[in-house]
């Protein structure tokens, strides 16, 4: 960097001052919107804040071991978990299908992209409504359509199960988020040079072989980038559930559970400190898999 | 055999990735009395615009009834998510077109500490913050405001625009500047002047990933934005389910309205949007 202009005169240089100035906005509305609540998240998590009851006493982790002992959180967790297995899976082999059909597709990829594109550019909230709408129990498409090719005989009540209500919340989920996937190893794919598959058909390696050999290898990093993401968003997963099936046990994530916590019930700190737990366990899982794939796939 | 498999791969990408929405166009263009019937048409037997009738018209009949019509909730939701993405996108832009500069040419204390912090908040979910968030908003009077809001997203969307906009600086060639600066132009000119009309289609990029997040935001102006002064649509729509019934058709013409100005943007505009995302992905 050139610090040819930086004049003496004043305790910070020139470009200093300048710098500091056209990040000051930056570091106000981060720090006083972000990083200044995280840090009282983390510690009112260790006090009881509720804004019903006087007085806010230090109670240790009790808050942390009233969350393990909670059926409802309990079961939060597992159906969070339920939805980022279900809604990962469909994003990353979806979105490595659609990924590979569009690096495939020529002069019609940009509109191809544009359309595949779109649900991600949806609100959240619309996206669920329209599914709402589809799995409607008295006159929704999925049930129409699947009487009308026979697989089922009568109107199904689909919330009804609390296992197909966790599936169907995922695959709105997934709807929405498998085009980020699709573009992340999209981007990857096109990085991989064209003369690798020349060479191997060449040496004729079948198709599978091709994709096993070359194309997963190469795009890894790509496909961790984008597992990581899809499993940070399936663990803060609330629009769909919220609008699909309200506040219902059956459904509620993680996320769903913090918000009637600190919203509904006003324990403001049992919901701190469940969306601490909860901040952690994504992004520990997203740390693993991107050391599990960059581990599986080094070259040395 | 192989091309064969391809278009039946694009056949199905496109069917799962428009289907739904095709499917709440024709419900939001169907007569109420046919949404509840047992058959099934996949196409629209009649169309009516009864249902957009009910969101923008003063009155509306339904059956023979004359009924109220929600356009007075509705046209101001409407007005509050178009103001509040709007202002989001240009401060979050602007902020960022300068900061993301100063971050990557300029020196000054505290800076790569300060990136770094930044950009480890993007892995900080909105609802971790947003108990104590809360309370400072209404200790600062700013729950329910324009201003409130706003800075909620600038806040949240600020890390995203800054990666990318350093991005787009880092990848042009610094003789330019330089130049400008032997020539004898101030830093702040040669910014506005010859760096920004250059990085276009990257703040292009920026506005247009801000502006969706901003649109389809819904936590938190659930919590933010709790009366009709600020509520967006996003929070309206969802509370037309709670009426005694619920009407599916205006639901979904109101779910199309949403949907509009995201699906021009990807119409008209999705190469910066594709670059974008791309550019965010990659490290």
């Amino acid at each position: 960097m050139t610090s040819s202009f930086v004049s003496k005169r004043a305790f910070l240089g020139r470009e200093a001052r300048l710098g500091l100035w056209l990040s000051a906005p930056i570091i106000l509305i981060m720090g006083g919107l972000v990083i200044l609540p995280l840090i009282v998240t983390v510690v009112d998590s260790f006090f009881r804040v509720e804004p019903m009851k006087m007085g806010t006493p230090f109670v240790g982790l009790r808050n942390y071991i009233a969350l393990m002992t909670d059926p409802n959180v309990l079961q939060s967790w597992t159906n969070t978990l339920v939805y980022v297995v279900i809604s990962v899976t469909i994003e990353t082999l979806g979105g490595l299908a659609a990924a590979l059909l569009l690096n495939r597709s020529g002069s019609a990829r940009r509109w191809l992209l544009a359309i595949v594109i779109l649900p991600w550019c949806l609100p959240p909230v619309v996206n669920a409504i329209i599914w709402l709408w589809i799995y409607n129990p008295s006159y929704g498409l999925l049930n129409g359509l699947l009487q009308s090719v026979g697989l089922i005989s009568e109107n199904q009540v689909w919330f009804n199960d609390r296992f197909t209500g966790l599936v169907l919340v995922s695959v709105v989920h997934a709807w929405r988020m498998m085009p980020l996937t699709a573009i992340i190893l999209l981007a990857a794919l096109q990085s991989i040079p064209f003369t690798l598959y020349e060479a191997a058909r060449l040496d004729g390696a079948t198709p599978w072989r091709q994709f096993s050999l070359i194309t997963l290898p190469l795009i890894s990093s790509g496909l961790a980038i984008a597992l990581s993401q899809s499993t940070v968003f399936a663990f803060n997963l609330f629009d769909e559930a919220w609008i699909l099936n309200g506040s219902s046990m059956d459904t509620r994530s993680i996320m769903v559970q913090v918000y009637m916590m600190a919203f509904q019930n006003l324990k403001f700190s049992l919901g701190m400190a469940l969306s601490i737990l909860a901040m952690i366990a994504s992004l520990a899982v997203s740390a693993l898999y991107v050391l599990r794939v960059y581990k599986e796939t080094r070259f040395d | 055999m192989r091309r064969l498999g391809f278009y039946l791969g694009c056949a199905v990408l496109i069917l799962w990735s428009l289907g739904p929405v095709y499917w709440s166009l024709v419900t939001s263009l169907t007569p109420p009395n046919a949404l509840v019937s047992d058959q099934l048409h996949l196409w629209p037997q009649q169309i009516t615009l009864e249902h957009y009738g009910k969101l923008f018209g003063a009155t509306s009949t339904s059956q023979g009834n004359e009924v109220q019509s929600v356009w007075p909730q509705f046209s101001r939701a409407l007005f509050n998510s178009v103001l509040t993405s709007l202002l989001a996108t240009v401060v979050t832009v602007v902020i960022a077109a300068f900061g993301a500069w100063a971050f990557v040419r300029l020196r000054f204390p505290g800076r790569d500490t300060m990136f770094v912090l930044i950009v480890a908040t993007l892995g900080v979910p909105a609802y971790t913050v947003m108990i104590p968030l809360y309370r400072i908003m209404i200790g600062a009077g700013l729950v329910d405001t324009y201003l409130g809001v706003t800075l909620i997203y600038v806040s949240a969307f600020l890390p995203l625009a800054l990666w990318l906009m350093r991005s787009v600086y880092q990848a042009m060639p610094l003789s330019l500047e330089e130049a400008a600066w032997l020539d004898g132009a101030s830093k702040l000119y040669t910014l506005v002047r010859i760096v920004l009309p250059l990085a276009g289609p990257g703040l292009m990029a920026t506005a247009i990933l801000t502006f969706l997040s901003a649109w389809g935001q819904f936590m938190v102006p659930l919590v933010f934005s709790p009366t009709l002064s600020t509520k967006p649509l996003t929070v309206l729509i969802p509370e037309f389910v709670t009426r005694n019934y619920v009407d599916y058709g205006l639901m979904n013409a109101a779910g199309i309205v949403a949907i509009v100005p995201p699906a021009l943007l990807v119409l008209f505009l999705n190469r910066f949007l594709v670059q974008g995302l791309m550019a965010g992905a990659s490290k």
